[in-house]
């Protein structure tokens, strides 16, 4: 095989490795389906600041007017914190666009593989006050 | 760019390796090229050398060094290989398939931006020894330990299904019971952290995932009596001039509670903490099992102080953990609605 | 005095000293030894032998979840009241709560991510218990105190761990099942304030709770070499009438060689919390 075809495969195998990486993480292909892309805009009801996982409670209206709640999956809010940002970084009322995947259940369930604002920008960075995560060290001690 | 992208290659097949299931000895001469002066450890005020404080371990650096690669890399080539690991390692890229994008789960914020960088040193695997920089090859296991491995490798196909059966189809780490905080220690992609705080005849090591402190007794006393295996062992160390050296015994016989599915009872490791700079702590461990390995095995992974105002935060795990749910309910109603 | 005035001045002082809650008997004032810091170093494993795990308040021996498969077994002990003037000042409000609880403690469904924490004492279900409570549970406790501004609590009930730092102003930066510990010292006393604790702990078996507005001091100061004396003070003003109080000796393990133990409970709550999502058939 030649570098360049090593190269391309073991890109895939770098992607699948990474996940199993997180020491036993569980892999998201387990949970959550790549025949079912998700992108929907809504508006942020709560966020969950728990570990294993931040939960974000999106409502999203439909085009018949309906509202539908989705439950996105996010990261741990230990890191999160650690860059500055505080349970008030997503306010109730903040609109975002997810782009991920349907969990595998077929539930309104999906991996916030990206989670931005309308703008654009991606969360945590676009939001007000929360660029820098220097932001935080007057407040500490 | 050629190296830079055997690097990346071979470090993601290593990492692969190396993370889903696993990973200290006499420091390569590159490497003893670059060591430091011994660094005269601040002590405690009862004399032990002090190891107090919050630590981070995170590295892109891969536990066993990819096939043909150097030892140590150049200035040149370190950064060469940084900046394309960042690339690769972006969630912003979308190629590779839909199976490979699921697993880009969330974005960036949500990493530790610390793991982007390889160790200060240079070295293309955190194991040292064999120099080669891999885990040894395998002995031939027994049949007993063939059927444990098989059944394992079953749940685990079952779970990656998305179909597992029962909870027990899933990982230790997954339900919850042991994670980063089971010895050895390795670099994950977030919550890298450790916390250390000492008292006279106790070094206690809280890591930040799951929230179990490892209590590391310097007092002198024996072992626990053999009739009590534990999740995490029972730890017993003794200071070598600056190095915490540390024994670790008892471990449960339950399935995947010893690295990479290492036999309890003849699993031994060893580990070493030796304060090696004011940030730094150099983390070494040995791991032996002649009934797995056909040799023992080293790793050195730098440790570095964070911050003193960053802290480390909860990090509960079992309390809130829905996903066990999800997988579980998800399977039944799949499974029932494929019938 | 006349024998009637004696009378009623006995009669204004007995009730009081009657309907007491279990306060520290009097012991000789203690100066422990200071470390270098001019501290005394609370260091070491520690135990509660009150039976206020089950009930805060005074309480009678009962019968366990299923007497008619564990009998004795599973049985709960009698206990004095720790709680300074002996009842917890609920809000009448917040008392029917403290009844629902009760009566759902053994009752667990985690089949609706909303209604996780709706149901069932967390201790139940192996969720770690929260401050005050894991101070007097059943099991040991280690502090180790630092000489770098920490003082680390190990629990041996699923190895939960606090972080107590000294000295320190910033807030809880969320809610966190063990609380954001801040100590200071107040003479030979440790003094923790714990804010941010997670609103679904419980104070224990018997239901009571509290709201993520509580915010609890807890104060520990040496006895003698082998006794701490325990208080914490509890304020939550959207449960309770006022702040309340509970105090109980914690003695030091003398054990030769003691040390904590596991007690990683998870898997002993597997079964009941997702045994019912197994596969039909499966073994």
């Amino acid at each position: 095989m030649t570098m360049r075809a090593r190269v391309s495969v073991l890109v895939c195998v770098m992607a699948l490795g990474l996940s199993a990486a997180a020491a036993a993480h569980h892999a998201f292909a387990a949970e959550f389906d790549a025949t079912k892309p998700v992108k929907f805009r809504g508006t942020v009801t709560k966020m969950l600041w728990v570990n294993p996982h931040a939960w974000i409670y999106v409502d999203v209206k439909k085009d018949d007017g309906t509202v539908e709640e989705w439950m996105i999956e996010a990261g741990t809010p230990n890191t999160l914190l650690r860059r500055g940002f505080t349970k008030e970084s997503l306010q109730p009322g903040t609109e975002i666009v997810v782009d991920g995947y349907q969990a595998k259940d077929g539930e309104r369930r999906a991996n916030g593989r990206d989670v931005t604002l309308p703008n654009g920008k991606t969360l945590f960075l676009g939001s007000a006050g929360t660029g820098a995560p220097d932001e935080k060290k007057d407040e500490k001690k | 760019m050629k190296l830079a992208a055997l690097i990346a290659v071979g470090m993601a097949v290593a990492l692969a390796v190396s993370l889903t299931g696993q990973a200290p000895p006499p420091r390569p001469s590159a490497a003893s090229a670059t060591q430091p002066k011994p660094y005269a450890s601040p002590k405690t005020p009862w004399g032990d050398p002090d190891l107090q404080g919050v630590w981070n371990d995170a590295t892109s650096t891969p536990l066993q060094r990819p096939n043909g690669l150097k030892d140590v890399l150049t200035d040149e080539e370190a950064a060469d290989f940084q900046s394309s690991l960042a690339h690769d390692l972006t969630r912003d890229r979308r190629d590779g398939g839909a199976d490979a994008d699921v697993n880009r789960a969330y974005n960036d914020h949500w990493m530790d931006a610390r793991r982007l960088k390889i160790t200060a040193d240079k070295r293309t695997s955190l194991i040292v020894d064999p120099p080669d920089g891999r885990i040894p090859p395998l002995v031939p296991l027994s049949p007993e330990r063939q059927a444990v491995r098989s059944s394992r490798a079953g749940a685990n196909q079952r779970f990656n299904a998305g179909l597992p059966d029962d909870y027990t189809d899933m990982s230790l780490p997954v339900r919850c019971i042991i994670r980063t905080d089971s010895p050895p220690y390795l670099p994950t992609i977030y919550n890298n952290n450790f916390q250390i705080v000492q008292s006279p005849g106790v070094v206690a090591i809280a890591p930040e995932m799951i929230h179990s402190t490892r209590m590391v007794y310097t007092d002198g006393r024996p072992h626990l009596d053999r009739g009590i295996s534990q999740w995490l062992g029972d730890s017993r160390g003794h200071w070598d001039g600056a190095t915490l050296v540390v024994e670790t015994t008892n471990f449960r016989s339950d399935d995947g509670v010893v690295f990479q599915g290492a036999n309890p009872a003849t699993f031994k490791i060893t580990e070493q903490f030796t304060r090696v700079g004011p940030t730094s702590i150099n983390y070494e461990f040995t791991i032996q099992d002649p009934a797995t390995w056909t040799k023992p095995w080293t790793a050195l992974i730098p440790w570095n102080k964070v911050d003193p105002e960053e802290q480390m935060f909860e990090y509960g795990c079992h309390e809130d953990n829905f996903d066990i749910v999800h997988f579980l309910k998800g399977a039944r109603s799949r499974q029932k609605n494929a019938r | 005095m006349g024998a009637r005035r004696r009378f009623v001045l006995l009669a204004l002082i007995a009730p009081a000293a009657l309907v007491g809650s279990l306060a520290i008997a009097q012991t000789p004032a203690y100066r422990p030894p200071h470390r270098p810091d001019g501290h005394p170093d609370l260091s070491g494993i520690w135990q509660a032998f009150v039976t206020a795990n089950w009930d805060l308040q005074g309480h009678e021996a009962q019968p366990g979840l299923h007497p008619e498969l564990d009998g004795a077994y599973g049985a709960g002990p009698a206990g004095q009241s720790i709680v300074e003037g002996g009842e917890i000042p609920y809000r009448p409000e917040a008392l029917g709560k403290k009844k629902q609880n009760f009566a759902t403690r053994a009752k667990v469904d985690v089949s609706d991510d909303k209604k996780w924490h709706a149901l069932g004492d967390p201790e139940l279900k192996c969720y770690m218990p929260g401050v005050p409570r894991a101070t007097y549970m059943p099991y040991p406790f280690q502090i180790v105190q630092g000489s770098n501004n920490t003082i680390l609590i190990a629990y041996e009930f699923t190895s939960a761990t606090r972080i107590v730092r000294m000295n320190w102003t910033q807030e809880a930066p969320a809610d966190a099942w063990m609380g954001w510990s801040r100590g200071r010292w107040e003479g030979d006393t440790l003094v923790v304030d714990v804010t941010g604790l997670r609103e679904e702990t419980w104070l224990d078996r018997a239901g009571d709770f509290h709201s993520d507005k509580l915010h609890v001091v807890e104060r520990y100061t040496p006895m003698s070499p082998y006794h701490l004396q325990y208080e914490a003070t509890l304020d939550d003003p959207t449960v309770y009438t006022r702040p309340w109080k509970i105090s109980f000796p914690l003695y030091r393990r003398l054990e030769k060689n003691i040390q904590l133990l596991e007690f990683k409970c998870v898997p002993f709550t597997e079964e009941m919390l997702y045994g019912r999502f197994r596969k039909p058939g499966a073994p």
